[in-house]
């Protein structure tokens, strides 16, 4: 390459990747601290506690893999609400579209039981996909035709699929000696395999997790690469605008809703054939809520929700170890409230950070002038 | 893009010195038993099967002077039991209690993963029968025959009904045993109590307390007297309304489940709208199992009923609503039920669901 082209260095703060990082990894530091801070007020070690979180999260390949398994359809719900976020719309059914995908896909299993395993997965891959899809296009074509708010389309939603779950299991695929439950689904049925578990010890790692990154890269790309995702964006940045620009906002809306239908379909997937192999009635999964935390945190970047993901999971699997040393579990929880509370004054924190940058480049700066004189 | 893979590589470095310090501690020397106990769904202090459960081995613990403690799980999920399980295992608990049928294949793993963990299951039994699991069940339809009978002597003349939480075993068994024990009233004593069909519901969950209350609201205003609450949180709701009918100057009562609910229906005027309670002891049924385990007697393997005979299904000593008379009445019918000389049937022949 040229030798003499100038490199213009950019601060880093103006690279929108790594100014949000730097965001997210600030809240997530003030939660640590807040969180600290309770754990001292109950008269313990806050060190030895974040240790403990860690250590339960990672201390062993069971572990890992069980953090894994958590992380797996936050993953996919982050993506959810992140990719509607992007089109200024709040998806708060997760849980419904979860429900779904996951309804259709164990009746799936329990019935198709005759297609080679590759395409038997790309089958359920696609029956929850299409539900978890339609889950999400009727509220959002609600939304594009009668005005109906999509944040009460979803939650209605959410209802709907919990009861139809509630007698879809009874009817279709009850388990025998209990009533409130499907049967389990076995093994080269579901999203777990022999050798996932066998090198993880047992755990509930299951393929689940490379459908959640082959998600990923689909969305980045969508969003990035593509007229669909530019047009989405556009809506989500200013929908006037984007009417005026000649942007379907109406249809724009529908296929949003769809697609971040589609991704908690496919969480509903890998939480109800890998993570879970039943259904039980009566249930919807907290997971839901918890991807709108993740989608937050990770500032609604596709990388930034894997990321973000995949902490929740430490969090969650980890928790359970700080019994150990008579904490309690709750506390790791209200680290991830603390977090996202804090999340929610990011600009604050954005100010801070750009502050603090900018009076130590002037700095610089002047200190060249002096040294050039 | 390299300050991104610098900035990766630290915080690995930071996770990987955080790890290093948190390597486990395994303790060599025979330790003293750590009592631990994994919540149902629902939280710790639900004055039902989780504070049930969690005040048997606290109280075992306390005698004993061991350490004691209760996980919470992250949901209902297999995954996420055995994840507790295992997570008290790793503190050094040796004995866990789990309360509930959702355990069920969570303790069919356990039980293999963990071959020195004494486990105790409530309200069923693991899939594959273990060496290190004890399985408790409850006779919950003589519980449920005391209740209905000592509120058919209270009330005499009136209308009753059941709201229940799933319709699962231990719950359908209470409703049979109440029917039953209504029944045995008006055939034997003259009472005159009304059961009819539509007033005996399911209402699908056990933490719904809105529904619970909107249920009973129905129930009460077509001339319900009593609900036999046994749903949980959803049941709370049916006591807060018969609470509020209560307080409107209504003869209404409520009846409580699991444990004496006497105070879960207070009014705030010393009195409480808690006719009586179908109580199932899980508290003792924890309580012994951990006595045992501390012991080193404890039985894994086996499958045990507790009913009247035992002592652990009944209604509280203490009935502030109920009539003394009624009260020997209904005793002196448990022990007939303890002796086997009354038998209650824990099927739906002839019965509501």
């Amino acid at each position: 390459m040229a030798k003499n082209t100038v490199k213009i260095k950019k601060p880093l703060m103006e690279i929108p990747f790594i100014k949000s990082m730097i965001v997210s990894l600030t809240t997530v530091l003030l939660g640590l601290i807040v969180g600290g801070i309770l754990i001292i007020a109950i008269g313990k070690n806050p060190i030895e506690g974040f240790q403990k979180i860690v250590f339960g999260a990672v201390s062993n390949t069971r572990r890992v893999g069980n953090t894994i398994a958590y992380a797996t359809q936050l993953i996919l719900v982050g993506l959810s609400v992140a990719f509607a976020f992007k089109t200024g719309l709040f998806n708060i059914g997760g849980a419904g579209q979860m429900l779904m995908g996951g309804l259709m896909a164990s009746i799936w299993a329990h019935n198709v039981t005759f297609l080679p395993q590759p395409i038997y997965y790309l089958s359920l891959i696609l029956v929850a996909g299409i539900s978890g899809a339609i889950w999400g296009l009727v509220p959002g074509l609600l939304k594009a035709k009668f005005n109906v708010h999509e944040v009460v389309g979803t939650i209605m939603f959410n209802w709907i699929a919990y009861w139809i779950v509630y007698d879809a299991v009874k009817v279709f695929i009850v388990d025998p000696t209990i009533i409130v439950k499907s049967k389990p689904i076995p093994m080269q049925q579901s999203l777990r395999t022999e050798w996932l578990a066998s090198i993880t010890q047992h755990s509930y790692f299951n393929i689940g997790f490379f459908i959640a990154i082959i998600a990923v890269v689909v969305i980045w790309f969508i969003l990035e690469k593509t007229t669909l995702g530019f047009n989405l964006k556009a809506v989500g940045s200013n929908r006037y605008c984007a009417e005026y620009a000649g942007i379907k906002v109406n249809r724009s809306i529908v296929i949003s809703m769809g697609i971040a239908g589609c991704l908690a379909g496919l969480a509903g997937l890998t939480y109800f054939l890998g993570f879970s192999n039943i259904m039980e009635i009566g249930k919807s999964p907290s997971e839901g809520f918890d991807g709108i935390a993740v989608a937050l945190l990770g500032n609604s970047n596709p990388l930034g929700v894997f990321i973000s993901a995949l902490f929740f999971g430490m969090l969650k699997m980890g928790k359970g170890s700080l019994t150990a040393i008579g904490i309690p579990t709750e506390i790791a929880d209200t680290i991830i409230a603390i977090i996202i509370y804090f999340t929610a004054t990011s600009v604050i924190i954005q100010g801070f950070w750009e502050k603090i940058i900018k009076k130590h480049s002037e700095k610089k700066l002047l200190k060249q002038a002096k040294e050039e004189k | 893009m390299k300050k991104t893979i610098a900035l990766a590589l630290m915080l690995l470095c930071a996770f990987a010195v955080f790890a290093e310090g948190a390597k486990e501690t395994t303790a060599t020397t025979a330790a003293a038993l750590k009592i631990g106990m994994v919540t149902d769904a629902g939280t710790i202090d639900d004055r039902s099967f989780n504070q049930g459960t969690y005040e048997g081995v606290k109280k075992a613990a306390d005698e004993l002077g061991l350490e004691c403690t209760y996980l919470r799980p992250n949901g209902t999920t297999t995954a996420e039991y055995v994840t507790a399980i295992s997570d008290l295992y790793d503190a050094g608990y040796r004995f866990i209690a789990c309360p509930g049928y959702l355990f069920a294949e969570a303790v069919t793993e356990a039980q293999k993963m963990f071959p020195d963990l004494m486990l105790v299951i409530l309200d069923s039994e693991p899939t594959e029968a273990g060496a290190n699991t004890v399985s408790i069940y409850f006779k919950e339809e003589q519980s449920g025959f005391a209740a209905g009978l000592a509120t058919a002597l209270q009330l005499k003349d009136a209308s009753v009904g059941f709201v229940g939480g799933i319709e699962i075993p231990s719950v359908q068994k209470f409703s049979w045993g109440f029917q039953q024990g209504v029944k045995y009233a008006n055939e034997n004593y003259g009472t005159k109590i009304a059961m009819e069909a539509q007033n005996f519901v399911y209402s699908g969950s056990f933490a719904d307390l809105a529904l619970g209350q909107q249920l009973a609201n129905t129930m009460y205003a077509s001339g319900v007297d009593a609900i036999f609450a046994a749903a949980g949180g959803t049941g709370v709701g049916v006591i807060n309304e018969a609470k509020n009918r209560r307080l409107a100057g209504e003869d209404v009562w409520a009846i409580g489940v699991d444990v004496d609910q006497y105070l879960v229906g207070d009014m705030g005027n010393g009195q409480s709208c808690i006719l009586t309670s179908a109580m199932k002891n899980v508290g003792e049924g924890a309580y012994a199992q951990a006595i045992s385990a501390a012991n080193g007697t404890f039985a894994g393997g086996s499958i045990i009923t507790l009913g009247a005979a035992e002592g652990a299904v009944g209604i509280p000593a203490d009935n502030p609503n109920l009539d003394d008379d009624v009260e020997a009445k209904v005793l002196a019918v448990l022990a007939d039920i303890a002796a086997g000389k009354l038998v209650v049937a824990d099927t739906a022949d002839g019965l509501h669901k």
